[in-house]
């Protein structure tokens, strides 16, 4: 039985001709947590957004493994109906789209049926109590006006409707206070099962108090340099990435 | 024979004009007592205007008015007495087709002073006709009275339209004009609104859109001479294919309008290289004491916009065709009457299935 969800191979990634992913290893099976931790510049979300296909991000070595198939020419919208998934650290804002119309449309495309407007309706309702999101926020425009904490709520919000295999965190607890990342962080949990996969990059270990990780990467001027459990999180919460950059610079 | 560059017509004529047998407003509906809707060949003898009130020369030119006062074969007009307001929208509603071809309206809508009322002109084809419409509309607006004048036009794009619209506004007066263009060959429409008295203000909120080969040239001008009158303008449009379009919107501030203020905006979306898109707005001002402001924008798609919604399922053109819908829609929702936002969303989404 396959349990590989995500395969990636000497990465490297380029933006504007600058090489900022330079071979790059990563593998999660199905139903794992992964954290990707490291000093800003590093590479992570040039990661996030390689791995949702974003054009400005190009891939020029090795390969991205999606359910082993190689994604690495697809394009966003059919990465996104293969179960990726990317919680954006700033959401864009789109004037004159609501919440509730974009969502719906998001779902047909994602799976491939329309959604009746009523059951879309009660599903919406139903997930947007679970993630305290007033019931008005359906008819606002997609994140416009949205205060940060607002947007990112709505980031898990389209998570929890469009159930992904695999979800990719973006600095998502960033901006957020206790609560709210107490908040998301069970909806995450809710999404997560035995098959679907989370792949969380952050540099706080606020979400890592409510999630439990099954490995943590440090990802370091484009390479992940060292990979253990929550203990190497607590590790640099204490000591902050210059050990490890001292003895990745040594090795 | 008329000839107008920015819109390729060379040497051009109107076509000789039958009659327009088709009903085009609802007599049945309504209307309060101090209210009076007649079909302006009826009743151009119920109002009294005094003709030579005309000041300017204006709108679209002396060729297209006096064409359509020469030779009108439809339009509508209403007198609104003093305090009478009209809750229900009143439509008129204009289709071309192979026997009905050309529409020349004259409308003439006389607000007295605090009358309020919604009024919607419609603009269609049925079926493969070379449509042709030349329309001329005057509102008067007198003191404290307020106008919603919305205009929508979807001919096909074998047509010509041709539209001047004039207002003048009293004292406290206020005219509102909605103005939607998402069809015809070519299409030259006007709206002038003179605010002539102290606080009188004037609206008028514009959306458009090019495809095929559509040519388009869009004038809108606030005329301020009233002391404190406010005017504000803002158009958004999108422009794909060979379409082109002028847009000159002007924010005139005659002698007299101390403290007045006027803004217009523009934003359109270029979607295609080998759109046209010329922006060329004008401050004109007689006094000191006055507040004038534009601002135009022209851009492409947001690639991060694109790349967002992509990411959530939507193919390209369904994602952009979201954004240039989402562009448009904060002037849909002004339009008060839900049959008529869904007909405009309809007619957009409809124009890119096509594209």
């Amino acid at each position: 039985m396959r349990n590989k969800l995500l395969s990636i191979r000497n990465l490297k990634v380029s933006v504007d001709e600058q090489e900022i992913l330079k071979g790059l290893d990563l593998e999660i099976d199905k139903g794992e947590i992964h954290v990707i931790m490291g000093p800003n510049g590093g590479g992570k979300s040039t990661l996030a957004y390689t791995l949702m296909g974003h054009p400005e991000y190009s891939i020029t070595n090795g390969t991205v493994e999606f359910e082993g198939e190689v994604i690495n020419d697809m394009k966003a919208d059919e990465r996104a109906r293969k179960g990726i998934f990317l919680s954006f650290q700033y959401p864009e804002e789109i004037p004159g789209v609501t919440v509730e119309d974009f969502l719906r449309t998001a779902k047909t495309s994602v799976t491939g049926r329309p959604q009746g407007i009523m059951a879309f309706r009660r599903l919406l309702k139903e997930k947007m109590d679970l993630l305290e999101i007033k019931d008005e926020y359906a008819s606002r425009y997609l994140n416009v006006g949205f205060s940060g904490g607002e947007k990112k709520k709505n980031e898990i919000l389209q998570m929890s409707i469009l159930e992904p295999k695999l979800a990719i965190l973006d600095e998502t607890d960033s901006g957020l206070d206790v609560d709210a990342i107490k908040i998301v962080a069970e909806g995450v949990k809710r999404i997560k099962d035995e098959t679907r996969s989370i792949l969380v990059i952050t540099h706080y270990n606020k979400l890592l108090d409510f999630l439990e990780p099954d490995y943590v990467h440090i990802l370091i001027d484009g390479k992940i340099v060292k990979t253990g459990g929550i203990e190497l999180a607590k590790e640099i919460d204490e000591e902050g990435y210059e050990n490890i950059r001292l003895s990745y610079a040594h090795a | 024979m008329i000839t107008w560059k920015r819109i390729n017509l060379k040497n051009y004529t109107f076509p000789l004009v039958d009659e327009y047998k088709k009903e085009y407003i609802n007599l049945e509906e309504g209307l309060p007592p101090g209210a009076r809707l007649d079909k302006t060949c009826n009743a151009i003898n119920s109002i009294k205007i005094n003709w030579s009130s005309i000041r300017e020369d204006k709108g679209l030119g002396k060729d297209f008015i006096s064409y359509v006062n020469e030779s009108y074969n439809s339009g509508i007009s209403l007198y609104l007495e003093k305090n009478t307001v009209v809750d229900k929208p009143i439509m008129a509603d204009f289709i071309m087709e192979k026997e009905n071809p050309a529409v020349v309206d004259k409308n003439i809508i006389v607000a007295q002073p605090g009358s309020q009322a919604v009024i919607v002109f419609q603009y269609s084809t049925d079926g493969e006709v070379e449509a042709f419409h030349n329309g001329f509309t005057e509102i008067y607006a007198k003191e404290n009275s307020s106008l919603t004048i919305i205009k929508i036009q979807r001919m096909n794009s074998l047509s010509h339209n041709f539209d001047t619209n004039v207002a003048y506004v009293k004292g406290g007066g206020r005219v509102n004009w909605i103005t939607v263009e998402l069809g015809s060959q070519i299409s030259g429409t006007n709206y002038t609104t003179y605010l002539d008295e102290e606080s009188s203000q004037g609206y008028l909120s514009s959306i458009y859109m090019g495809d095929g080969e559509r040519k388009m040239d869009m004038s809108y001008s606030m005329i301020h001479r009233g002391r404190r009158s406010i005017s504000h303008i803002e158009a958004r449009g999108a422009l794909m294919d060979n379409s082109r379009k002028v847009f000159r919107g002007n924010l005139d501030f005659r002698r007299g309008a101390k403290h007045a203020k006027g803004s217009e905006e523009e934003y359109v979306l270029l979607l295609d290289p080998t759109v046209k898109a010329d922006s060329i707005p004008g401050l004109l001002c007689e006094e000191d004491d006055v507040e004038g402001e534009h601002a135009a924008s022209a851009g492409q798609i947001n690639e991060n916009q694109l790349f967002y919604l992509m990411s959530r399922g939507l193919r390209e053109k369904e994602a952009e065709k979201l954004i240039i819908e989402g562009s448009l829609m904060p002037i849909v929702d002004k339009i008060p009457i839900e049959s008529l936002r869904q007909i405009i969303n309809g007619e957009i989404r409809r124009r890119f299935a096509d594209a």
